[in-house]
């Protein structure tokens, strides 16, 4: 290879200036790394969340009285059964229950006899043994959940307080998966009826009303012909839901985002003023060189080979310990940020998924600004008279 | 070798010109010895640099080897200055951190020469100046006639026909700069062309053919 020498001479430089470098390469490091993390928690999060919505219902159809909602019947079951076009139609009873001030978890009525519902909750339910927990009042509860009622010492059975006043005790029959516990480690799932007991509910009354329709050209109609069974009837649709997580987590990433490029344009301006007040012995460095016979081209060349080999180290570090922090270590800090971890704090692992489009435009991004602040300040003193530096 | 033909350089202040050079012709011959003399700020290290290519006349032509080096853009002009012209410094402008065998190196890299043989080259330049036993050794632990030892290596290395010192001995005790003036014969006996800015005494009784030129306030005094 016949440029090998100039290689030789850019190591050599490299090592000449080994603690500059290291300086740069610190801060260049921690930034592609807090920008990656935040990269790559809000990916984790998008693809889980995109994931859920996949099982999620096309529509939900709930009961608004008074300006919230409160149970729907479930004589309205029958009238969704008959619209043409719609399929799967599932009764659910969920909602929230606060164990006290701080902890609360999801109650999931399921209707076991229904096949529908069971395929949905496969996924989270792996192989439970269908018959054996049917025979009791039995539910199956997240993580996060069977943690704090064994802190509370709390191992086989909890008494429900219902909205009556009444006590209703329920067997804990087995922990959720746990590679799902984004979604799964505050949620207790139990036979509908029990939950209806739990959470105050009629024996004829339901949370809410599931509902599919594969054409999803017709969904516009299929909504207006909900929303006219009853004047209090509210409809979700499954795109209103999606919205609804990327405004809460887009916010957060983009906050971010537009943070970390602050911090990149401010490291950038600081190179360029460092570099532009180059000492007079970096000045007199680019001076012989270009008095012994370099161009203004080899020292560009030089200085850009010289600082791209710093970037690229510092992003692959940065980006690497970033995946260790995020996918390895669960994110500790950043996580609590993202998720607001009061009822998540068993939650551990995020789906590991890289958006590579996006990590290679914070890779441009950070190159651009990295070698602009650099070589545009080197680039004039190399056009200055060399005799003027030495 | 080198023709000069009515040189001026000269910066504006307030509107009045300040000559630093003004009107120069000087021809020197291909294997001349040239030692050009004056006190400081006379003009001879502007001259030095203008030949060299790292400074610009105001006016006026300069030929090196028939270039007309003022005029050639940077690539070129490099290019030429790294194969044609060796230059030592005054102050020897060696690269701090790096050996002297890989500060000897340094003009042959941007040509794109092989690292074999460009250290094959420095080896043989620090040889001819006498320094190859301090190859291995930084500019920060040499002495100052090793450094301007060294920064003869360098100025050979290419094996130029043209060879430009400025004020070589300023930084040299009496026995470093007689030494000097030895590997300065060596390369005058070699045929190298030879253009020496100086005020130092010991220049004005060479044992070697060589002609002086006068510089005083930015005018040849002597013949051109």
């Amino acid at each position: 290879m016949r440029n090998n020498s100039f290689f030789y001479f850019l190591t050599l430089n490299l090592l000449k200036e080994k603690r500059r470098f290291v300086g740069i390469v610190l801060i260049s490091t921690l930034l592609i790394f807090l920008l990656s993390s935040v990269l790559f928690i809000s990916s984790s999060i998008k693809h889980t969340l995109n994931q859920t919505l996949i099982a999620q219902p096309d529509f939900i159809v709930q009961n608004i009285k008074g300006g919230r909602v409160s149970p729907i019947k479930d004589e309205q079951v029958d009238k969704i059964v008959d619209i043409f076009g719609v399929k799967k139609v599932t009764k659910r009873v969920y909602g929230r229950y606060f164990f006290d001030d701080k902890y609360s978890a999801l109650i999931i009525g399921v209707d076991f006899l229904d096949e529908q519902s069971n395929k949905k909750l496969a996924k989270i339910m792996d192989s439970v043994d269908l018959k054996s927990f049917l025979s009791k009042d039995n539910m199956l509860v997240g993580q996060g959940v069977l943690n704090y009622l064994k802190s509370h010492y709390y191992t086989s059975n909890y008494n429900f307080l219902t909205p009556s006043g009444q006590m209703q005790k329920v067997n804990i029959f087995k922990a959720l998966n746990v590679k799902s516990s984004l979604l799964s480690n505050d949620i207790i799932v139990m036979p509908l009826e029990l939950a209806q007991k739990v959470l105050g509910l009629k024996e004829n009354e339901l949370t809410d009303i599931a509902l599919n329709v594969p054409n999803d050209s017709e969904w516009a109609n299929i909504k207006a012909k909900l929303e006219s069974l009853n004047f209090s009837t509210r409809v979700v649709t499954k795109k209103d839901m999606k919205k609804a997580y990327e405004n809460l987590f887009n916010y957060k990433g983009g906050l971010f985002l537009v943070l970390y490029l602050i911090v990149i344009a401010t490291f950038s301006l600081l190179l360029y003023l460092r570099y532009s007040l180059a000492s007079s012995l970096e000045r007199k460095e680019i001076a012989i060189l270009r008095a012994v016979g370099w161009s203004i081209k080899d020292v560009l060349k030089l200085k850009f080979l010289e600082n791209i080999f710093l970037v690229i180290f510092a992003f692959v570090l940065g980006s690497s310990l970033a995946y260790i922090y995020v996918f390895i270590l669960g994110a500790p800090l950043l996580k609590d940020i993202f998720l607001g971890g009061a009822n998540l704090k068993q939650f551990t692992t995020f789906t590991p998924v890289v958006d590579y489009s996006v990590l290679s435009t914070i890779f441009i991004v950070f190159a651009v600004a990295f070698l602009g602040s650099v070589l545009i300040p080197v680039w004039k003193i190399a056009v200055t008279e060399p005799k003027e530096a030495l | 070798m080198v023709k000069i033909e009515n040189l001026n350089k000269f910066y504006e202040i307030d509107g009045q010109k300040q000559y630093v050079l003004n009107a120069i012709n000087l021809n020197i011959q291909k294997g001349e010895c040239v030692i050009l003399k004056g006190v400081s700020g006379s003009g001879k290290t502007t001259l030095l640099s203008i030949i060299a290519g790292l400074d610009k006349p105001s006016s006026g032509k300069v030929l090196v080897d028939g270039e007309p080096i003022s005029k050639l853009p940077d690539m070129h002009l490099s290019s030429f200055r790294a194969q044609k012209i060796g230059i030592v410094f005054q102050n020897f402008n060696l690269l701090d951190g790096v050996s002297l065998a890989d500060n000897a190196m340094v003009p042959l890299i941007a040509s794109g020469i092989g690292l074999k043989e460009a250290k094959l080259k420095a080896q043989d330049a620090l040889k001819l100046a006498n320094i190859d036993h301090k190859a291995n050794k930084t500019p920060i632990e040499l002495s100052g006639g090793e450094k301007q030892r060294g920064a003869i290596a360098r100025a050979l290395v290419a094996n130029p026909n043209l060879i430009l010192c400025d004020e070589p001995t300023a930084n040299l005790d009496r026995a470093n700069s007689l030494s000097f003036i030895q590997t300065l014969k060596e390369l005058h006996n070699m045929g190298k062309t030879i253009i020496v800015a100086t005020h130092d005494s010991l220049f004005e009784e060479l044992d070697f053919e060589h002609r002086v030129v006068e510089i005083s306030q930015g005018s040849l005094v002597g013949r051109g």
